[in-house]
C-alpha cells in the first residue's frame, strides 16, 4: 500500500517537472517569436521589387530601396571570408594536429581572446591599420574587421570537426605511402567537411549583423557603389542611419532591411545545422 | 630455417619512447612469402615493432629507434618513409575504409590520394584484381559506387586488405586484423591469408593462439619488448623450449 502511494507521487512530480519544463522551454522560444512577427508586420510591406533593386531617394520622394545595402553587405562577407575562411582553416588543421604542444595551446588562448574582443575594437584596429594609412574609408577596411571577427569561429569550428575525425582514417592513408600533406588535404579535411562548412555559415552569419566595426571603416554610402576601396553601405549601417532618422519613409526601410538581414542569418543558421546532421 | 630467404631483417633493433625502451635487441629475420605470427602478452610491443616496420611510430614525440632493419639489401629505417610504405602495406585492426569514397576509389585510394593518374581500364583492372584476390569481387560487383563504409565489418576489413594489395606491396602487415570481427569473418580472413601468401610476405600480429597456429608459418614469441622465441609453428607449439612461452601457450598467463 506505501509503495503505491509512493509511486502514485511519484508520477506526479514526474507530470509536474515535465510541465516545468515544457513551460520554460516556451518561454524561451517566445521572445523570439515575437521579435520575428515583430519584424514581419513591420517590415514586408517594404518588400517590393523596388526594395531589391533600387538605391535609397531623398528626403521627400517616395519608393527608393536598399540594392546598395545589398551589394555592400555581400562585398564585405566577400572580402572577410576570403581572409577568414582560408586563414581560419590553416589554424584549425593546425591546432587539431598539434594537441599538446606549447605553441598550439597559447595559439588556442588567443583564439579564444580574439573571440571575446568586442566589435567596436575591431573596428578601430581596422581604422588605424586600414583606413588612416589608405586615407579613406573602404568596403576593404571593413572587411578586414569582419576577417577578424570570423577568424576565431572558423578556426574554432574547424578544430572541433577536425579531432572527431578518427586517426585510424589518417593512418590508413599515411599507411599507404601517401604523403602528410595529402593526407590532411584528401582524407582528413574532406572527412571533416560539414561541419567545417557549418563553421563558415556560421561564422558569416555572426559577421553579417555586425554594425560597431563597420561605423568608421565601411562608414556607409547613399549611392551604388562596387569599389573596394571606396565607403559602401551595408544593412546593419543602413538600418542604423535610417531607424533613427525623422522620415516616416527611411525608418519604413530600415524596417524592411531588418528583415531581410534577419531571414538571411536565419536561413543560414539552419543551413549550418543541416550540413552538420548531415 | 636458414635455408629461406628473408626479406626483411631486425638487427639489434631497439625502441625508446621518452626514457623506457619498449623493444630490446630484437633480432628477427621474416621470410619471403610466409606467414609469421607475432604473438604475447599485452604491453609487450607487438604493436609497436610491427608499427615501427611500416614507419607509423614516427609521430610521437621522444621516440627513439636504434640498430637496422634490412628490406632486401637496405636500411629501412634510413629510407624515406613514404617509399617504404609504398612497398609495405598495413591493415589495422578496427577496418578503416575511407568514408567518403565509394567502395572502387577505397581500392584505388593508394593511387588517388598519391596523385598517380590512371587510365579507365587500368582502373577497372585494379579494382577487380584486388577485390577478386580477397574474394569481396562477387559481394559487391553491382556496389562498387556505393560508400566503402555500406559494407559490414568483415567486408570492410577484407576491402581494407585489397586496397593495400592494390598497391602491389612486397609486405604485408597485419595488426590483429580480426579481433573486430565476428568468428564467421574472422574465418573468411584466416583463409584470405592462406591465398595470398604465394604472392606476398605476411607478417601479422594476433592476441588469437588458434588463429596463429593455424594460419602462420612462423612465430614470434614476445615478452616485455623482448624477444624471447622465434621457431616455426609447428615446433612453437609443440615444443616450446623457453618456459615463458609454455606457461603463454597454456593460458597460465597474458
Amino acid at each position: 500500500m506505501k509503495l503505491k502511494n509512493s509511486l502514485k507521487s511519484r508520477l506526479a512530480k514526474d507530470v509536474a517537472f515535465k510541465i516545468v519544463v515544457g513551460v520554460l522551454s516556451a518561454m524561451l522560444i517566445l521572445p523570439l517569436l515575437f521579435i520575428l512577427f515583430y519584424i514581419v508586420k513591420h517590415g514586408s510591406a517594404s518588400f517590393s521589387w523596388g526594395f531589391f533593386t533600387q538605391t535609397p531617394v531623398q528626403v521627400g520622394e517616395t519608393g527608393g530601396g536598399v540594392s546598395n545595402a545589398i551589394i555592400g553587405t555581400l562585398m564585405l562577407i566577400g572580402t572577410a571570408s576570403v581572409f577568414a575562411i582560408p586563414l581560419g582553416i590553416l589554424i584549425g588543421i593546425y591546432l587539431s594536429e598539434n594537441r599538446q604542444s606549447k605553441v598550439a595551446e597559447f595559439t588556442r588562448l588567443c583564439v579564444d581572446t580574439l573571440q571575446g574582443v568586442p566589435s567596436i575594437v575591431m573596428g578601430i584596429i581596422a581604422y588605424a591599420w586600414i583606413v588612416m594609412p589608405m586615407g579613406g574609408f573602404s568596403a576593404f577596411s571593413g572587411g578586414v574587421a569582419l576577417a577578424i571577427m570570423m577568424l576565431p569561429i572558423v578556426t574554432k569550428s574547424t578544430e572541433e570537426t577536425l579531432i572527431l575525425v578518427p586517426d585510424s582514417l589518417k593512418e590508413a592513408s599515411l599507411a599507404l605511402g601517401v604523403p602528410y600533406h595529402s593526407t590532411i588535404l584528401k582524407v582528413v579535411l574532406p572527412a571533416g567537411k560539414s561541419g567545417i562548412m557549418s563553421g563558415i555559415l556560421l561564422g558569416v552569419a555572426r559577421v553579417s549583423g555586425e554594425t560597431a566595426p563597420l561605423l568608421f571603416t565601411a562608414f556607409g554610402n547613399p549611392f551604388m557603389a562596387t569599389n573596394l576601396f571606396k565607403p559602401v553601405n551595408s544593412l546593419p549601417l543602413l538600418i542604423f542611419n535610417y531607424a533613427t532618422s525623422p522620415y516616416e519613409d527611411w525608418q519604413t526601410l530600415a524596417w524592411g532591411a531588418s528583415l531581410l538581414l534577419v531571414l538571411f542569418v536565419l536561413s543560414l543558421s539552419i543551413l549550418a545545422k543541416v550540413m552538420v546532421k548531415k | 630455417m636458414n635455408d629461406k630467404k628473408s626479406i626483411l631483417e631486425l638487427k639489434n633493433f631497439n625502441l625508446y619512447i621518452q626514457d623506457k625502451q619498449i623493444l630490446k635487441e630484437i633480432n628477427l629475420p621474416f621470410y619471403k612469402n610466409k606467414v609469421t605470427a607475432i604473438m604475447g602478452p599485452s604491453g609487450c610491443g607487438k604493436t609497436t615493432l610491427i608499427r615501427s616496420i611500416n614507419r607509423l611510430n614516427e609521430g610521437i614525440p621522444d621516440i627513439k629507434m636504434t640498430g637496422e632493419m634490412r628490406l632486401y639489401n637496405k636500411d629501412l629505417l634510413e629510407m624515406n618513409a613514404i617509399l617504404v610504405r609504398r612497398k609495405i602495406g598495413m591493415v589495422f585492426q578496427r577496418p578503416n575504409p575511407f568514408p567518403t569514397m565509394s567502395i572502387a576509389d577505397n581500392v584505388l585510394a593508394g593511387f588517388i590520394l598519391n596523385g598517380v593518374r590512371l587510365t579507365k581500364q587500368e582502373k577497372e583492372e585494379i579494382v577487380t584484381g584486388s577485390l577478386e584476390k580477397t574474394g569481396l569481387w562477387d559481394e559487391v560487383k553491382d556496389n562498387l559506387h556505393r560508400k566503402g563504409t555500406f559494407l559490414s565489418g568483415g567486408q570492410q576489413q577484407r576491402l581494407c586488405i585489397a586496397r593495400a594489395l592494390a598497391m602491389k606491396p612486397k609486405i604485408l602487415l597485419l595488426d590483429e586484423p580480426t579481433s573486430a570481427l565476428d568468428p564467421k569473418a574472422t574465418e573468411r580472413i584466416e583463409e584470405l591469408v592462406n591465398e595470398l601468401k604465394s604472392n606476398v610476405t605476411i607478417i601479422m600480429v594476433t592476441h588469437n593462439m588458434g588463429q596463429a597456429e593455424r594460419i602462420s608459418d612462423y612465430t614470434v614469441f614476445l615478452y616485455l619488448g623482448e624477444l624471447v622465441e622465434y621457431e616455426e609453428t609447428a615446433t612453437i607449439f609443440d615444443s616450446p623450449k623457453h618456459s615463458r612461452t609454455k606457461d603463454y601457450l597454456t593460458r597460465k598467463f597474458g
